[in-house]
């Protein structure tokens, strides 16, 4: 059955109340203004991406690295590597935890891929954001409270999404990053009304769900 | 549930999908806030209780838990309110004339600069101070002047009604009166220079007082003996709260006569003036037994 969630498995999250100056400034903190570190790895990227933007809404934190990694969770280096780790810096352990319980509770029950096909070989994530925090906005060029459309499938269907998507609402894309990406996925992200971001979200998956369905369809007849 | 989950739902619906999705993970449980319900605790003292009666000021008020009881916090935000409403309110520019006075106006240019900055407000403008010369009568007893003060709102309700009584008042006891004037933007030592200006012997300021809580009504005078720039509060004789719940303007015009001419009699005013053997005529002003009971007035009502 198609469109089923495919629910982000959370691997670790650890919590660094004190961490030393140079573990700051390596991974991206200001030492002035941070002092604890929150630290999350997951096997889904785009998920924990929305999740990290989540708390900067909810605490007083700051997504200072969020990378994902090469290849995608299929070939992590470890059994807790997923295939990102998002780190967030506060002033102090107490912003860190309410940071991280809002990011535990989006990946939970709202941020994931779901399945495209009927053997789950394809993910798609059509995700809105009614209201960005100031980690993705910033990402992304737009204001915090802006609405956007996290539109991400591996390239063939992305492609072809994007277009349906950006052509079903009066959306603008803010930014497209095409193949390859670390996890080979292509990923956009779109901006409009909240409405709009919606339905662009919909035509997306749509469109996603039909190509993986019938790869050759619109060249050689279906 | 996630808004993108049911996007989701409803596009799988559309495409075929009958059997319904499983369920997201349940969020976790809020746990419920604490109930604690705090009885309404009645003031314990009966010395409180019986000064309470004697004043409206917030004694006695009891407690609910650590904090005020609803229809207190609710009562005292409507005073509040009653405060701020009569601080905010200005004298129309032509009120006086309106009314038969002559108008005179302070330094003060706007009522924020009125607010911020009392000493504009002690000293009459250019316009008004030549006005006064050519106007007003001169050498008189008392000079009577009505003012806005921190409540324009007192001054327009019972003003007039304070401003008749006082002059009826003043002539029965012999005393010549001057010119009524009216002044916008006015301080309490505006009198001095009005006075000065006129040569009169007592300067009299009606003015709306600053207003307290559910008090925006009330007017106070101020009375000084040979009114010159630089008189102080030691030379002067007041009366507060004149209002209907305080003391009416009838009664306050006739004590505040009283006052003047034991100004002019005994050539002083402030704490030097004796007023020892007046008791009886000034009644509570002078009197040092307690306050007759205050009733409360009721702005909120909570039922119970």
């Amino acid at each position: 059955m198609i469109l089923e969630p495919l629910p982000p498995r959370i691997l670790s999250v650890r919590r660094i109340p004190h961490a030393d100056p140079a573990l700051l400034l390596a991974y991206g903190a200001d030492p002035a203004r941070h002092r604890s570190l929150g630290l999350v790895t997951c096997d889904q990227d785009d998920p924990t991406y929305v999740a990290l933007d989540e708390a900067t809404k909810n605490a007083n934190v700051d997504v200072v690295f969020a990378k994902s990694f090469y290849a995608g969770a299929g070939h992590g280096s470890g059994p807790l590597s997923g295939e990102i780790m998002g780190v967030l810096a506060a002033a102090d352990p107490d912003e860190i935890d309410a940071g991280l319980k809002a990011l535990l509770r989006c990946l939970e029950s709202d941020a994931c891929f779901y399945a495209a096909d009927e053997a789950k070989k394809t993910a798609v994530f059509p995700h809105v954001i009614s209201s960005l925090g100031h980690y993705l906005s910033t990402a992304a060029g737009l204001k915090p409270g802006d609405s956007m459309a996290y539109l991400v499938a591996p390239p063939m269907e992305a492609t072809v999404g994007f277009d349906m998507a950006l052509k079903a609402a009066d959306v603008r894309a803010a930014k497209i990053f095409p193949p390859p990406t670390e996890t080979n996925f292509s990923a956009a992200w779109l901006t409009g009304s909240l409405e709009a971001c919606e339905a662009a979200a919909v035509a997306f998956c749509e469109a996603v769900v039909r190509v993986a369905a019938n790869p050759k369809g619109d060249v050689w007849g279906s | 549930m996630a808004r993108t989950r049911e996007l989701v739902a409803e596009l799988r619906a559309r495409l075929g999908g009958a059997a319904p999705l499983p369920p997201p993970t349940p969020l976790p449980r809020v746990p419920e806030p604490p109930v604690r319900v705090f009885p309404k605790r009645h003031e314990g003292s009966r010395y409180a209780r019986e000064t309470a009666a004697h004043t409206t000021a917030l004694l006695g008020i009891g407690q609910v838990g650590t904090r005020y009881a609803t229809d207190v916090a609710l009562q005292f935000q409507a005073e509040l309110a009653v405060a701020h409403g009569a601080v905010a309110t200005e004298l129309p520019e032509d009120w006086a004339a309106q009314n038969g006075l002559l108008g005179l106006r302070s330094r003060i240019t706007h009522h924020r600069e009125f607010l911020l900055r009392p000493d504009l407000g002690r000293r009459l403008d250019d316009l008004s101070l030549a006005r006064l010369k050519m106007e007003a009568k001169t050498g008189v007893d008392v000079q009577p002047i009505l003012a806005d003060g921190l409540s324009a709102i007192a001054c327009m309700q019972s003003g007039l009604e304070l401003l008749a009584a006082f002059t009826r008042a003043c002539e029965a006891r012999g005393l010549t009166v001057g010119t009524p004037v009216c002044a916008r933007y006015a301080r309490v030592w505006l009198e001095d220079e009005i006075g000065q200006t006129v040569k009169a012997r007592v300067a009299a300021i009606l003015l709306g007082e600053r207003p307290g809580l559910g008090t925006g009504d009330g007017l106070s005078a101020y009375l000084v003996y040979e009114p010159a720039v630089g008189k102080t509060d030691g030379d002067r004789n007041m009366m507060s709260n004149i209002h209907a719940r305080g003391t009416p303007p009838a009664v306050a015009g006739d004590r505040l006569a009283v006052l003047a001419r034991a100004m002019v009699d005994q050539k002083r005013s402030g704490v030097s003036l004796e007023l020892g053997h007046l008791v009886a005529e000034l009644g509570d002003a002078a009197s040092r037994h307690p306050r007759a009971p205050q009733v409360r007035e009721r702005l909120v009502e909570v039922p119970t």
